[in-house]
């Protein structure tokens, strides 16, 4: 047996901060694993997706709630989803999505290439109309809609997941220079 | 107090007040006062010296077009030159400045430019300047410069922050005036969301100016209800302070708002944002801008537009003279009379160009029909005037109007021409709109107060359908008709001294004549000639009578005269406002290895690839040189094992069941026949066939592979591939995610490798050689059940492996291998002694895939399969790609013991010159091999292989280089490849 374990880290060390009304927190409990539909194989994707986390398969730009693990399916690109979940072995979450959709779709973990952030409260889209180019309105961008757009020149997923608060996924490589972007924002709308 | 020429009434606050200095001068303002009306109210007339004969000059308008009165503010470096008084905002202890000057602004050494103003004429420095030649950039060119320009930047760092932002709405309305006011009040109404935007502080445009009345109300009064109730609906939002400077496609605006150059202070906000608004529709509310009569000595302090002299009594309470009067080609100027005389202001006499019965009675005041005013006199301000009979009247304030242009600015931003309108004598809108835009108000020539309510609250139903919402129904806002009759008069033909066209360049209407006669008639020609309408005002007050004033010369008509380009920005912005916040290091983003804090810990220098912060090398204390951290990291992987970060390098998912064929098609080599449980290295070639990227790819299942690609390019690779699944070959089952992120990824390279390993994978894994030998991949556990990846890869030529675990475990397994590897004396390595050891063993990297070169010229021409189709395969067959004497990648030493070779050199033939017709190839990389204990290079010569062993020159003159080289094997180190298969 090795003598040696690994510990893990999260990205911004399960960072949290209040500015003025927002609260910002980094998002630790929560895997992230894509799946690609087969070709042909949307039919048999669906009944997966019913079958292995109770949730309905999302239109690109919508996501849908499961009722295993918690699990939220965000519809990202025609052949793809993003399933967000609190996975039983946080180690192997590709595992779990896997043994859930079987062969229906092509899984890989995204768990440990995104930083999520969670941005709360009333002030939270005064601060992101410095850095996020979409329209958050609420009759534009309802609860539960999703996005990729690109904040200070980085890649991002916008998830709605409240009326005054919203997921935000970034790399993980520049996650330190997202967190400076969004609490900058934060910092420059704050009384 | 807040000046002797404070009148009663108007938008200003009377119970505070608050202090400024004018060039050090102690003076008082009120709350809602701009610079411009305080010095004003205080009597302050001389507050600026014309760009070029620093002639005395004072505030002109009310409003952004402002020719004259540019002043600086602030002081150290927040002092922000150019800045228009008529503008700015007081706030107390604000502190401003006059600028142009030598001296003093009241005995300005360089007025003696007005003197020679007679040699001074449009062309002047083209005409003077020819000769000598020389004397152009170290005589004339610096003297022209420094006294040239007009205020002064601080030199200094601007220590303001900016931000930028993105808006999106139903309706934009540019300009909160009666006509704006009027399509927000319906628009807001009606629930569409609406942004209206208004360069002023207040809100109400010509309503808060004039005296007219809206809904049987004062029209200041009118438009302060609606802004309150447009404030409280919340689809709306209003943006005072803010300009509209450009229009864009799709419906695309640009705005600036000024959100804390009205207070003392920023306290750490953004001064001013730079918006980007995304809008479904917009109206033009621009309103109109008014614009003079020519005439001498039309300049002095004093001479003011009459709308802005009835709104400084009107809206900001001062009056602008003792005795004051107007000259008028039109209507206004007989309301400018009944303004400033129902405020008590003396109006000395009326003189209006038309023929017929007076406008209006004016008390006191000499009314002269059918005259005009020929010259003025008062050096440092007005004193009176003269009129062609010869008549002399004294006074110290001239109201000149001469009519009105609509800002017809952002219709023109797409290309499009305003038309000329004989009826109000101005250029309206023409037909070419930017989409979605619509024009309402003044702004599309309609100059009534009662035309542009209505006007503005059509334009707000009619876009409102377009959008498919329902109006609200609701009446447009009364007001009555006033008297606009105007006449075409632009330039009093008796005066005999200068005529002022253009203030803020010093142009006159001779300058427009000599360009005549010269020849320079067309706009643009007369522009660039006598620099009429360039600088921050762009020419609003004078463009329009220097066009009538050629085309009265040319015959032709104004239309055919036609104007310049209105080109954004509307009215100036600071660069400083389109960096927005991308200063310093919130240029751009930086990215981070999992093990990039240890890193740093550890000492290492890091190197900027792309946006990445990659560990050149790890210093050791005594290690004074960087080549002492290089050669050790070096040796001693060569001689034991050592560590290097690879997480940077692209890594792609790729999966479905025609996985294998795609990346078939993908790689010039093969892959549909690799092995589960294999790696094999692959080479990209562009459609020209050069080859642009290379990597391994491992097959981790029948359709599962893993790429990995070149840091610089993995995102590139990327793009392509997704362009290839969807467009080339969307039949294909086949799906892509970057995994780069992912996985931290450490290359294990040294002859004790393996046997570092062996500690810390999980027993289950058998990595021996016989189990996993070269190019072997495996998903294994290691450190007692972490999931991770291996592959038995070497780019160092070293029995060496990569592994990856997910970037959450990437810092603790990097010390996890120094600290199992302690017992081997295992070593971290940077990017420096990855080079030095891929030039070793004569792999090739970016260097050599420089987009110039092609698998033949890397030795890898039997790569590129010719049993299956890949991208660039058909082009890679071009003759010219394949010539048997084309250059080859090779090795190369120098002769000379301690010579250094450089990377870049030119390679010739020892008695050969250097020029390009020698050349037989160049240097690609370098390196000091600590194992060969010599400098070394990769590079290209013609026909290298069977050249190996000539001596040849490298030379580089960029680098003060000329070395004797021979010609090797690119393989210096185990060139049979021993070491990483043992």
């Amino acid at each position: 047996m090795p003598d040696w374990k690994l510990s893990a880290r999260a990205p911004l060390d399960g960072h949290e901060r209040n500015i003025g009304t927002v609260a910002v927190a980094e998002v630790t409990d929560l895997a992230l694993v894509s799946a690609a539909v087969p070709r042909g194989g949307d039919e048999a994707f669906a009944a997966a997706l019913a079958g292995g986390f109770g949730a309905t398969r999302p239109v690109t730009g919508d996501s849908t709630l499961g009722n295993r693990h918690a699990a939220r399916v965000l519809g990202m690109q025609p052949d793809q989803v993003f399933i967000l979940f609190a996975p039983p072995d946080p180690d192997r979450p590709a595992g779990t999505v896997a043994a859930a959709l079987a062969s229906a779709a092509y899984v890989t973990d995204q768990s440990d290439s995104w930083v999520i952030l969670r941005m709360t409260g009333a002030g939270v889209r005064t601060a992101l109309e410095r850095i996020c180019p979409l329209d958050l309105d609420d009759r534009v961008f309802p609860l539960h809609r999703v996005a990729r757009t690109a904040m200070e020149h980085l890649s991002v997923i916008v998830l709605r997941d409240g009326a005054d608060s919203f997921l935000l996924m970034s790399p993980r490589s520049s996650a330190r220079s997202f967190r400076h972007a969004v609490e900058l924002s934060l910092e420059h709308v704050s009384e | 107090m807040s000046g002797p020429f404070r009148l009663d009434g108007g938008a200003i606050e009377r119970g505070r007040t608050l202090a400024f200095r004018f060039d050090g001068r102690r003076l008082t303002g009120r709350p809602g006062d701009t610079l411009a009306s305080a010095l004003l109210a205080n009597g302050v007339r001389l507050v600026a010296r014309s760009f070029k004969y620093h002639r005395p000059r004072g505030v002109f308008s009310a409003g952004s077009e402002e020719p004259n009165a540019l002043v600086e503010l602030r002081s150290g470096a927040y002092r922000e030159p150019n800045t228009r008084a008529t503008v700015a905002e007081l706030f107390d202890g604000l502190e401003a400045t006059s600028q142009n000057y030598l001296g003093s602004l009241r005995h300005d050494l360089l007025a003696v430019n007005d003197l020679l103003a007679p040699f001074l004429s449009a062309g002047f420095y083209y005409k003077t300047f020819m000769w000598p030649r020389s004397f152009w950039e170290r005589v004339y060119e610096p003297a022209i410069r420094a006294s040239a320009g007009l205020g002064r930047l601080s030199g200094e760092a601007d220590p303001d922050s900016y931000d930028k932002g993105f808006l999106h709405c139903d309706l934009l309305i540019v300009g909160a005036g009666p006509a704006g006011l009027a399509a927000a009040l319906e628009a807001g109404r009606s629930g569409a969301r609406v942004i209206l935007a208004d360069e002023d502080f207040l809100m109400g445009g010509r309503l808060n100016a004039e005296s007219h009345e809206v809904n049987g109300r004062p029209g200041a009064a009118w438009a302060a209800d609606a802004v309150r109730e447009l404030a409280s609906v919340h689809s709306v939002r209003l943006m005072p302070r803010t300009t509209v400077i450009g229009a864009y496609d799709h419906g695309v605006y640009g705005a600036l708002e000024r959100r804390t150059d009205h207070l003392a202070a920023a306290r750490g906000k953004p001064r001013q944002i730079l918006w980007r608004l995304y809008t479904r529709r917009a109206i033009l509310c621009a309103g109109a801008s008014e614009r003079p009569i020519a005439f001498g000595g039309n300049d002095r302090p004093g001479i003011m537009l009459a709308g802005a002299v009835r709104a400084y009594a009107n809206r900001f309470a001062v009056g602008t003279g003792r005795r004051v009067g107007v000259f008028t080609n039109n209507d206004d100027g007989w309301r400018t009379a009944g303004d400033l005389s129902a405020k008590g202001v003396p109006i000395a006499a009326v003189i209006d160009v038309r023929d017929g019965e007076p406008a209006a009675a004016v008390a006191d005041a000499r009314i002269r029909m059918n005259s005009r005013v020929v010259t003025t006199w008062g050096r440092h301000g007005l004193r009176g005037i003269t009129l062609a009979t010869g008549e002399r009247i004294a006074l110290d304030c001239l109201a000149v109007a001469g009519g009105w242009n609509p800002n017809v600015h952002l219709t023109c931003h797409h290309g499009g021409r305003p038309v000329w309108r004989d009826a109000i004598a101005s250029f309206v809108p023409g037909d070419r709109l930017p989409g979605g835009m619509s024009v309402a108000g003044a702004a599309d020539g309609c100059l009534t107060t009662a035309g542009a309510l209505a006007d503005g609250h059509r334009a707000a139903v009619a876009a409102l359908g377009e959008l498919g919402l329902a109006a609200a129904a609701g009446e447009p806002p009364v007001a009555s008709d006033e008297a606009t009759g105007a006449a075409s008069f632009w330039h009093v033909r008796e005066s005999r001294g200068r005529a002022w066209l253009d203030l803020q360049n010093d142009v006159t209407v001779k300058d427009v004549e000599l360009a005549h006669r010269e020849g320079f008639r067309s706009v643009e020609l007369l522009k660039r000639y006598t620099t009429l309408g360039m600088a921050t005002d762009q020419g609003r007050t004078a463009n329009v009578l220097a066009l009538a004033i050629m085309a009265g010369l040319t015959g032709r008509t104004i239309q055919e005269t036609g104007t310049t380009a209105f080109r954004p920005p509307y009215t100036p912005v600071p660069i400083a406002a389109f960096a927005g916040r991308s200063r310093g290091k919130d240029f751009r983003p930086t990215r981070l290895t999992p093990s990039h804090d240890w890193a740093e810990g550890q000492g290492a220098v890091f190197v900027d690839a792309g946006m990445w912060l990659r560990a050149q090398w790890f210093p050791r204390s005594g290690e004074t040189h960087w080549r002492q951290s290089v050669d050790r990291e070096v040796t001693d992987t060569r001689g034991s094992v050592g560590i290097c970060d690879v997480t940077t390098l692209g890594k792609i998912d790729i999966q479905g069941r025609d996985a294998a064929e795609f990346l078939n098609r993908i790689y010039a080599n093969g892959f549909a026949k690799l092995a589960v449980g294999k790696v094999r290295y692959g080479l990209m070639l562009r459609e020209d066939g050069i080859a642009y990227d290379d990597g391994t790819t491992a097959r981790l299942a029948e359709h599962h592979f893993v790429m990995t690609t070149t840091t610089a390019n993995a995102v590139l690779v990327f793009r392509n591939m997704e362009f290839a699944r969807q467009c080339l070959w969307p039949g294909l089952d086949v799906h892509l995610i970057s995994v780069t992120e992912q996985w931290a990824q450490y290359a294990v390279a040294g002859p004790n490798s393996r046997r570092l390993l062996e500690k810390i994978v999980d027993p289950e894994h058998d990595i021996s050689n016989e189990a996993f030998p070269f190019m072997a991949c495996a998903e294994i556990s290691v450190c007692g059940g972490t999931p991770a990846r291996l592959f038995r890869i070497s780019f160092s030529g070293e029995l060496a492996y990569e592994l990856a675990v997910a970037a959450r475990y990437g810092e603790a397994l990097m010390e996890v291998l120094l600290a199992a590897g302690e017992e081997f004396d295992a070593v971290a390595y940077g990017t420096e002694a990855l080079g030095v050891m891929r030039i070793e063993k004569g792999h090739a990297a970016g260097n050599e895939l420089n987009g110039q070169t092609t698998a033949r010229m890397l030795g890898m021409q039997r790569m590129v399969s010719k049993r299956k189709d890949c991208i660039g395969n058909v082009l890679s067959e071009r003759p010219e790609m394949n010539r048997d004497d084309g250059m080859e990648l090779m090795g190369f030493k120098p002769l000379g013991s301690g010579d250094e070779l450089t990377a870049g050199a030119h390679l010739l033939a020892l008695d050969a010159p250097a020029d390009t017709v020698n050349d037989e190839g160049w240097i690609s990389s370098v390196a000091y091999s600590p194992t060969l204990e010599t400098s070394i290079g990769l590079g290209f010569v013609r026909q290298g292989h069977a050249r190996i062993g000539e001596t040849l020159r490298a030379w580089d003159a960029l680098q003060g280089s000329d070395v004797r080289v021979e010609i090797v094997s690119p393989h210096f180190h185990d060139p049979d490849g021993e070491l990483l298969r043992a």
